[in-house]
């Protein structure tokens, strides 16, 4: 037997040192070291907004003071209100599109015999993984009134005068929006669809219900919260979505709230604190229906949710189960095959004037913008891609250490800092990526690391760890405590736990988080645009400059370039994450 | 109950208090335990006895009281105490058997040798030894998703025994698996526990469990200790109407100790609707005269006669009998009471019949209420 630790009897004296070292463990040590990070990274963001909201730039632009003159500015701006009421009509009109298409896709993919649905669930998918940006940039090919391919074609092969179609305007910023955020609905209600005990329903059907009847008084009221939950986060989305309105809307007199704060934060107009304070307008309208999903809709979608796998009830559409394969073809054509079909054609052309010239094809646009230096637009560009694989590596990285810290707390550790970390990775969810831009700007723009990739480091991984947290979350709910306990029990100290039973059993979610994260950062936009600085553009940021300065083909190159990027990881992704790691 | 018992305390747990919220799972207890010997921890899920293991473990802080191991403090609150549970050289087989799944059954279990950093050969040895005790030496390259759950319950307490430890502590082990593999594992586990000669603290809510494998039982209800004693005392002498009841089957009658005859022995009033009896039985300790008590009698100690043969009389009517194979389950309404009685299986009774009861003096026992 071995022989027992002699601990003995400590005299008084040594009484308050012993108790300081058993506060001392590494575990403590570590958690508080994560709990502060997380503190002051989600916290002192917001906390300088709100202050920079109530600091007044003086008519020299020099000095400020302190006055509620911002406020009085935005409400008394005429802009500003239209903008306002753009971006709540935009996120309506997105919200009602993005739920009526999720819903009845997920609808046919969970519970129809439509044909082909096993394959056709991860195109579905994929825009959810692209870029929305890119998305515009596109449909502006494929419909704009002049230069738009859908156009040209209408008026060469139908004799159709004019246009038949015209994205650069409201309408087609919802029309963008909502198909690049049906996934977001789809992936709720199709989960809450799935998990779903098929016990509900037969009992419904043993009483005398009919199909529809049953759809209509069980399935959808059981539905519900999930659909809702999808539609609030589709319309937070869209409130706080920069690249769509800034491609389809500002041009042509549409400004949203996103691209007013744009103009305040660069550019020779800049005012940080007036762009501080249209932040706040816009975080509180977030912030609210994320509270409300949060609280009370996404507790709620689980309580008939059980986690056990079920088999579905799937109903038999007949003949029309055709009709459900060829709305959901048409949903990935409109969503996926033509817009990046259209920006490889346009990539591919010198110049676009709507028309494919097949003579005139060439990889040039290619070479130029991934291996051409000269041309400063150009130069933005080719920066921005390694800028943004460095980024997306290793804001990944860190963001899911510090995912798998919290999340260990929150979950290992049930204290009341656990509850206070709890709520402090909901928060960043509850704010668009421009507005916690916002507040990382105007808190770190005096500090060294302005003008450098930590500062977009620092907002990358404030705004989306979370996402990666609620993946490790999920998998290390899935893991008894008591593998950890054993391990302790063993004789391996906490950080010797954690690396070696912990962390493999969590490989799983961590790898998954780390992908998606990896594809968040690749493509972002909203936080980089605020953030960037010569030298620090980002791959977003280059197809912005390019769509700004230069030439459609050379954007579409790029834009090409990236979702190409963006679809090889979606592929690993799925490689490596269970269907449901992306419900965050 | 007595924690300054005579003999040396392998385990010492004195004033132990744990509060979760407003809540005191464990509400002040104290109990020893001799070098070698088996404790079980009994109680309903909710008693407190796994967040006293918990505590022995070092996997709860206490927030009063203090736990010795061999001599040494392990945690102790007034001395700002507290060993981590890896410092603490205890073996544990939880529940769910805690068995990780990433690594194969030969690697789990040499886990703890490798974190004492004890040399490769040695390790294997010993890995093999214990293998081959728990009867796994076979199943030594299979990873441990690909293991039954007896296996992973032998698996875990390879692991748990690998590196010798002062102390094996058990939490519902067997609770997982099915009746005929639980009975063949209780014997296992005491087998095991016997041969390697550890001081062991088992947590169940399994009374059989509980009755087989001890060598002395706690029973706990609330966060307190019901009653400590051997698996015997415990079932014919519990030392209240709650433990009676928990322990077996019991017929609990509410009565007043009307005399006392002899130490130890007394008669008993017991009135159930317009029935009134007095009936001769032993006396729990601390019982006397004039005090309200319980009267606890085991079914097979209870006779079912078709002649009235003895005072007091207490004649009733079959309510139902069932034939379980190896006995027959009577119940007989007696005033407003309903007897529960274990009959010969070769016997009948009629519903309605009218009957006699005669008790078993020796196992009469009023309890505290």
């Amino acid at each position: 037997m071995a022989e027992a630790v002699q601990v003995g009897r400590a005299p008084a004296v040594g009484r308050w040192r012993s108790r300081a070292r058993s506060l001392l463990t590494q575990e403590s040590l570590v958690t508080l070291l994560a709990s502060l990070v997380v503190a002051v990274a989600v916290l002192l963001p917001l906390a300088t907004l709100i202050v920079s909201s109530f600091r007044v730039l003086d008519e020299a632009g020099f000095d400020t003071r302190w006055g509620l003159d911002n406020y009085r500015a935005m409400v008394d701006d005429r802009i500003i209100g239209k903008a306002f009421v753009n971006t709540l009509v935009i996120s309506t009109g997105a919200t009602l599109l993005a739920t009526l298409l999720g819903v009845s896709l997920a609808w046919i993919n969970a519970r129809s015999n439509c044909p082909a649905r096993e394959q056709l669930e991860p195109f579905n998918l994929i825009p959810f993984f692209l870029s929305p940006f890119v998305g515009a940039i596109a449909w502006h090919n494929l419909a704009a009134p002049r230069t738009g391919l859908l156009n040209a074609l209408a008026r060469d092969a139908l004799g159709v005068p004019g246009h038949v179609l015209n994205v650069d305007n409201i309408y087609g910023i919802i029309w963008v929006t909502g198909i690049f955020f049906t996934p977001l609905v789809y992936l709720f209600v199709v989960g809450s669809l799935r998990r779903m005990d098929p016990a509900l329903e037969d009992s419904a059907r043993t009483t005398g219900a009919g199909l529809l009847r049953t759809t209509l008084t069980v399935t959808l009221p059981l539905v519900a919260p999930a659909i809702l939950s999808g539609a609030i986060i589709v319309f937070v989305t869209s409130a706080g979505e920069f690249g769509v309105p800034f491609k389809l809307g500002a041009p042509y007199g549409w400004e949203t709230l996103t691209t007013q704060i744009f103009s305040k934060a660069v550019g020779d107009e800049a005012n940080h604190y007036m762009g501080a304070t249209m932040s706040m307008a816009l975080g509180a309208l977030t912030a609210v229906f994320v509270w409300i999903q949060q609280r009370v809709l996404a507790p709620r979608a689980f309580t008939t949710v059980t986690g056990k796998g079920f088999r579905p009830n799937v109903v038999d559409l007949g003949r029309w189960r055709w009709l459900a394969l060829a709305y959901n073809l048409a949903f990935v054509l409109i969503a996926v095959v033509l817009p990046i079909f259209c920006l490889v054609v346009v990539s591919l052309h010198p110049v676009w004037e709507g028309r494919i010239i097949p003579r005139d094809l060439t990889l040039w646009n290619y070479q130029k913008v991934l291996f051409f230096w000269r041309p400063d637009a150009i130069r933005s560009a080719t920066n921005g891609i390694g800028n943004s694989f460095v980024l997306a590596f290793a804001g990944a990285s860190i963001a899911m250490t510090l995912a798998l810290v919290v999340s260990y707390m929150i979950h290992r550790t049930k204290g009341f800092g656990a509850r206070v970390l709890e709520v402090l990775c909901v928060v960043p969810i509850g704010f668009p990526g421009i507005v916690i831009a916002m507040g990382v700007l105007v808190t770190y723009i005096k500090t060294p690391i302005y003008a450098t990739l930590w500062i977009l480091l620092v907002g990358y991984i404030t705004r989306f760890f979370p996402y990666g947290q609620r993946n490790v979350s999920s998998v290390m709910l899935a893991v008894s405590e008591e593998l950890d306990q054993s391990s302790r029990l063993s004789g391996a100290s906490w950080l010797t736990t954690l690396r070696r039973i912990t962390i493999p059993l969590l490989k799983p979610g961590i790898f998954a988080g780390w992908v998606l994260l990896f594809i968040i950062f690749l493509r972002e936009l909203s936080i980089s645009i605020i953030l960037y600085t010569a030298g620090t553009e980002t791959l977003s940021v280059g197809v912005y400059y390019l769509a700004n300065f230069e030439n459609e083909p050379l954007t579409a190159a790029l834009s090409v370039a990236q979702t190409v990027a963006l679809l090889v990881c979606v592929v690993v992704f799925r490689r490596v994450a269970g269907r449901e790691a992306l419900t965050a | 109950m007595d924690p300054g018992r005579v003999g040396p305390q392998h385990l010492q747990v004195r004033g132990l208090i744990k509060s979760f919220g407003p809540e005191r799972a464990v509400d002040d207890i104290s109990f020893g335990i001799a070098p070698g010997k088996f404790l079980t921890l009994l109680g309903p899920s909710g008693c407190g006895k796994t967040t006293t293991l918990m505590c022995i473990a070092g996997l709860h802080r206490l927030d009063a009281g203090e736990i010795r191991v061999g001599g040494a403090l392990y945690s102790s609150v007034a001395d700002s105490v507290f060993l981590p549970p890896e410092k603490r050289d205890i073996g544990m087989v939880f529940q769910s058997y805690a068995i990780w799944p990433h690594m194969t059954v030969a690697e789990n279990v040499a886990y703890p040798l490798a974190i004492r950093r004890v040399a490769r050969a040695e390790i294997d040895g010993r890995v093999a030894e214990v293998l081959r005790l728990t009867g796994l030496l076979e199943l030594a390259g299979r990873l441990a998703t690909q293991l039954s759950g007896g296996q992973q319950q032998r698996a875990a307490l390879a692991r748990a025994i690998v590196f010798r430890p002062t102390l094996l502590l058990f939490d519902e082990p067997l609770s997982n698996l099915d009746l005929k593999l639980r009975e063949r594992m209780r014997i296992e586990l005491k087998r095991i526990q016997r041969e390697v000669g550890i001081t062991s603290v088992y947590v169940t809510h399994d009374q059989a469990e509980a009755l087989v494998m001890s060598d002395e039982i706690i029973v706990m209800s609330q966060g307190r200790i019901q009653q400590v004693g051997g698996p015997h005392a415990i079932y014919a002498r519990p030392a209240n109407r709650y433990v009676s009841n928990f322990i077996g089957v019991a017929n609990l009658l509410p009565g007043q100790i009307v005399r006392v005859t002899a130490p130890g022995r007394g008669e008993i009033e017991i009135r159930q609707g317009a029935e009134c009896v007095r009936l001769p039985c032993r006396l729990g300790d601390g019982l006397i005269e004039g005090m309200s008590a319980v009267l606890s009698v085991r079914p097979e100690s209870v006779t079912v006669l078709r002649e009235h043969s003895t005072e007091p009389r207490l004649e009733g009517e079959v309510v139902h009998s069932i034939f379980l194979g190896n006995c027959l389950d009577c119940r007989v309404r007696w005033a407003d009471f309903e007897w529960k009685v274990l009959a010969h299986p070769r016997e009948r009774f009629r519903p309605g019949e009218r009957v006699f009861l005669r008790l078993d003096a020796q196992h009469t026992l009023a309890v505290r209420p």
